[in-house]
């Protein structure tokens, strides 16, 4: 997109770069890639966070705010592409001859490579990031594995079934202590289901004969809902629970209230 | 090939019909010979398989009842290719009577008129418009199965139908439309088009193309026999366990893709050896149209990746058959297995659906633009680079599986590196759209609509990517949102462009303008509306493939569902134009967008061996625009 216009008064680079600026289709296409960049990191801002649950965790936090700020670094890449677009589309020809023929440009070498030196940089951004982001809750788990209380969910054709064996309860519903680390163990009794505490934004399947695990610390005290997230068969859709996360001192009672034990 | 030896041949001679089956066989033989055949399978394989209906929950009455269905689907296939002629040609090779040149030309469809679409045609240009009818037929069942799914979600409570029936209408509209769009644009165009494109009298194996169309058309009847043996729970997926446990409906299924996939291979094995074997003089690799190269990286790239998607199907249907527990943990099985082997193909499918819609598009961009591809060599790498990080992405669906989640992080790593090639792609289209002025037509405007549609699914690709953000979206809403955004706004609309650009060649008429700008409007302004409210209920934490949802989400589904009803009506009006251009529309010249690829050069009908004397080729066919 370098200046090929036909003028060749412009013998200074800055005198060059004022006048490619001062083109009426670069001004205008400036204008819109502003507009079109801003629209994207409005949309990134205002929309998820509205949009997902309430975040009751760590985890939750980080889904949220990745998919804000892709949105936002991804917005000047859409900007581009869409300013383009639009200022060729108020371009327009319209009748039934062809258009004139517009200037025979095949390629220009330093935006090829800035394009794609560009989006390898994107690219390591959102690798970079994703990759600290699994690493830290790694880590996370390592550290909190003493302290964590463990859940072991089982999945049935079409009920999610929660023990807690240091407390010696099994129930339905899915309460947990805010503050304290979870480790969810879940196994399937038929076929594929998946293990979602919507909130905590974790989620892991449920097979039969093999254990997975997934673990999060909720942050917040609040209802929380259990869905299945693999089709599963006929009720599928209905294979919820509730569940709420709570204050130690309430879950404690309630897990006696349930016949368990507190440890 | 002896065809193409003798590409002067115009007689008009037809095979004295006493002498030659081949004259008396058509769809109708082929029908009648497939039930014929189906029947005795069915009969036969019933007095050798007990079967006790009263006690259907009895595993070895759904063992055996799998055995005879299976047994019955695949026997009507065959017996159709038998009954249709298709081995006609290895059988006469056989016995040392291989086929006279005039019963090679019968079979070209040589001065038969409208009956050699119903006939097993070897003409390229009968394929093409054998394919086009067939993925309309598809899309349009897809479609209404889409608009079922959508009434029932306009309101929570699943008033409009049962469990069992949405869970159908789920799976059987995934594998209908996935099943089409993998077909889109390398059927119909990769056909009728891309031979002419390249110069070449026909394709490298001609019986081997009309094969390709009639093993996917036995498909199709097969597909649908699975609405009357009780649908399929499992979604297009297919995870087992839940596959092995399904009812019988789920062989029609099994049985689809086990056909499906042999199609592919053969057509795949064609498209390729024609592009690499039968370009015309001077047409080097770096003057081969985009389309041609965007369409033969597509099929490439399917070569590999079916036949673990056939083997998948195969040992699924050997758990419901002869229980040999390949996918199932209670006999040392593992469910992972069936999913790796599913996605192993997966991943690699969407691309081969998504690129060809990319390369129609780049096909018709410097014709209404008026100027060169930009980049030629970036729209190259772009396909290629795609192709080959897409089979080293699979398990990017499997993040939550627990399968190994150390794999996560290497498997994001090359997912997210999609993302360079995939920016090409975008850089070609804009790039050539630079200081153009846009010819409004059609064609142009899917241009628009795709990169405004393809931009939304690639940047919500981004989030899905990332592990973090998928332990919270895998399942959702979103993820159904994010792959439509792909595959129906990007290629479905690069397709519906490519529709719009090659009609003229293909019907001889031109696309009705008016009601293809509605359309177009209907549809692009629908499909926004649909899948950003689902976008948004995703978000909201809506698992996908549910029957019924809590009330909480019923604002947004009413939305989409509504969007839906603006598509579909879209879709009807852009098909009565299809159907009412080909026989009412204006006639159209020879090359009504001034293009400069081969396909132009040729009158319509195009003649049988397509040119009287192949072209030879000078430059590459983006030579538009004036200086340099």
């Amino acid at each position: 997109m370098a200046d090929h216009s036909a003028e060749e008064m412009t013998p200074t680079p800055g005198e060059r770069i004022t006048g490619f600026f001062k083109r009426k289709d670069v001004a205008r296409t400036t204008i819109l890639f502003f507009a079109w960049t801003i629209l994207f990191i409005v949309l990134g801002l205002v929309f998820y966070p509205k949009w997902m649950p309430i975040v009751m965790s760590k985890e939750m936090k980080s889904a949220e705010s990745i998919m804000i700020w892709f949105t936002v670094i991804s917005a000047p890449i859409a900007g581009i592409v869409l300013a383009v677009t639009t200022n060729a589309f108020l371009d327009m020809h319209r009748g039934d001859t062809p258009p004139p023929e517009g200037p025979a440009i095949r390629t220009n070498g330093p935006i090829v490579a800035i394009w794609s030196i560009g989006s390898l940089l994107f690219a390591l951004v959102a690798i970079v990031w994703g990759l600290l982001e699994v690493n830290s809750q790694a880590v996370a788990a390592s550290n909190d594995a003493k302290s964590a209380i463990t859940v072991e969910v089982t999945g049935s054709q079409w009920v999610w079934s929660f023990n807690y064996p240091a407390q010696g309860i099994e129930t339905h519903d899915l309460n947990l202590p805010v503050g304290v680390p979870v480790v969810f163990n879940v196994k399937s009794a038929d076929v594929n289901h998946s293990f979602w505490p919507v909130q905590l934004g974790v989620k892991i399947d449920a097979n039969a004969q093999v254990t997975t695990v997934t673990r999060t610390t909720p942050t917040m005290i609040g209802p929380i809902e259990v869905k299945c997230a693999e089709l599963c068969g006929l009720y599928h859709a209905y294979m919820e629970t509730n569940g709420a996360v709570m204050s130690k001192s309430d879950f404690n009672a309630w897990v006696v209230a349930q016949g368990g034990h507190t440890s | 090939m002896s065809i193409l030896d003798k590409p002067q041949v115009s007689s008009r001679q037809i095979p004295n019909p006493k002498q030659s089956l081949i004259t008396r066989l058509h769809m109708g033989t082929g029908t009648v010979v497939g039930i014929i055949f189906a029947a005795l399978t069915y009969y036969g394989l019933k007095s050798m398989y007990v079967t006790y209906t009263d006690k259907v929950a009895d595993p070895m009455t759904q063992h055996n009842n799998n055995i005879i269905l299976l047994g019955a689907m695949f026997a009507w296939s065959i017996g159709f290719l038998v009954g249709i002629g298709a081995f006609i040609g290895p059988w006469r090779w056989l016995i040392g009577k291989d086929l006279t040149d005039e019963e090679i030309l019968y079979m070209a469809g040589d001065g038969q008129g409208k009956k050699r679409y119903y006939k097993y045609c070897t003409d390229h240009k009968v394929v093409g418009i054998q394919y086009l009818v067939g993925v309309m037929t598809l899309l349009g069942v897809g479609g209404t199965m889409a608009m079922m799914i959508r009434t029932n979600l306009a309101r929570p409570g699943a008033h409009f139908v049962t469990p069992t029936v949405y869970n159908s209408l789920v799976g059987l509209h995934g594998i209908t439309m996935i099943i089409a769009m993998i077909i889109v644009a390398t059927g119909p165009f990769g056909n009728y088009i891309m031979p002419i494109m390249i110069g070449a009298y026909d394709m490298a194996f001609p019986r081997l193309n009309a094969l390709s169309w009639w093993v996917l058309f036995t498909a199709i009847p097969v597909l649908c026999s699975a609405w009357f043996l009780g649908g399929i729970p499992t979604g297009w997926t297919a995870y087992a366990p839940l596959s092995i446990q399904a009812g019988p409906g789920m062989n029609a299924f099994l049985a689809t893709i086990i056909i499906f996939a042999v199609s592919t291979a053969v057509a795949g094995m064609n498209v390729t050896t024609t592009v690499v074997a039968m370009r015309t003089k001077g047409m080097k690799w770096n003057r081969v149209p985009i389309f041609v190269i965007g369409s033969t990286i597509s099929v490439a790239l399917a070569i590999p990746a079916f036949p673990t998607f056939m083997a998948a199907m195969v040992m699924t249907s050997l758990d419901r058959t002869f229980n040999t527990g390949f996918f199932d943990a209670n006999m040392g099985g593992s469910g992972w297995l069936y999913s790796n082997l599913f996605w192993i193909m997966g991943h690699p499918e969407v691309y081969v659906i998504l690129i060809p819609g990319v390369a129609v598009l780049m096909e018709i961009a410097p014709v209404f633009v008026r100027k060169p591809l930009f980049s030629y060599n970036a729209a190259i790498l772009g396909f290629a680079g795609i192709a080959g990080l897409s089979i080293l992405v699979w398990a990017h669906h499997m993040y939550m599986a627990g399968w190994s989640p150390a794999l996560n992080g290497p498997f994001m790593v090359t997912t997210e590196m999609i993302s360079i090639p995939t920016g090409l792609l975008f850089l070609v289209l804009i790039g050539t759209l630079w200081r153009g002025k846009p010819w409004m037509k059609l064609p142009m405007l899917s241009i628009m609509a795709f990169i405004w549609d393809f931009l939304i699914g690639g940047i919500t690709g981004i989030y899905l990517s990332d592990v973090p953000a998928d332990s919270y979206l895998h399942g959702s809403m979103f993820v159904t949102a994010h792959f439509h955004f792909t595959l129906m706004g990007a290629a479905l609309t690069g397709a519906i462009g490519g529709l719009a650009y090659w009609y003229p060649k293909m019907t001889g008429r031109m696309l009705n303008e008016r009601a293809g700008y509605i359309s177009f409007w209907l549809v692009q302004i629908g499909f926004n509306v649909i899948f950003f409210g689902m976008f948004m209920v995703g978000a909201e934490g809506q698992p996908r493939r549910v029957v019924d949802y809590a009330a909480f989400y019923k604002n947004s589904n009413l939305v989409s569902t509504i969007g839906a009803y603006s598509v579909g009506i879209g879709m009807i009006i852009l098909l009565w134009a299809i159907i009412h251009s080909w026989t009412k529309g204006v006639v159209a010249p020879m090359n009504p967008w001034g293009a400069k690829t081969l396909e132009w050069t040729v009158p319509y009908p195009v003649p049988l061996t397509n040119f009287d004397e192949l072209p030879i080729i000078t430059s590459d066919p983006y030579g538009y625009g004036k200086g340099k």
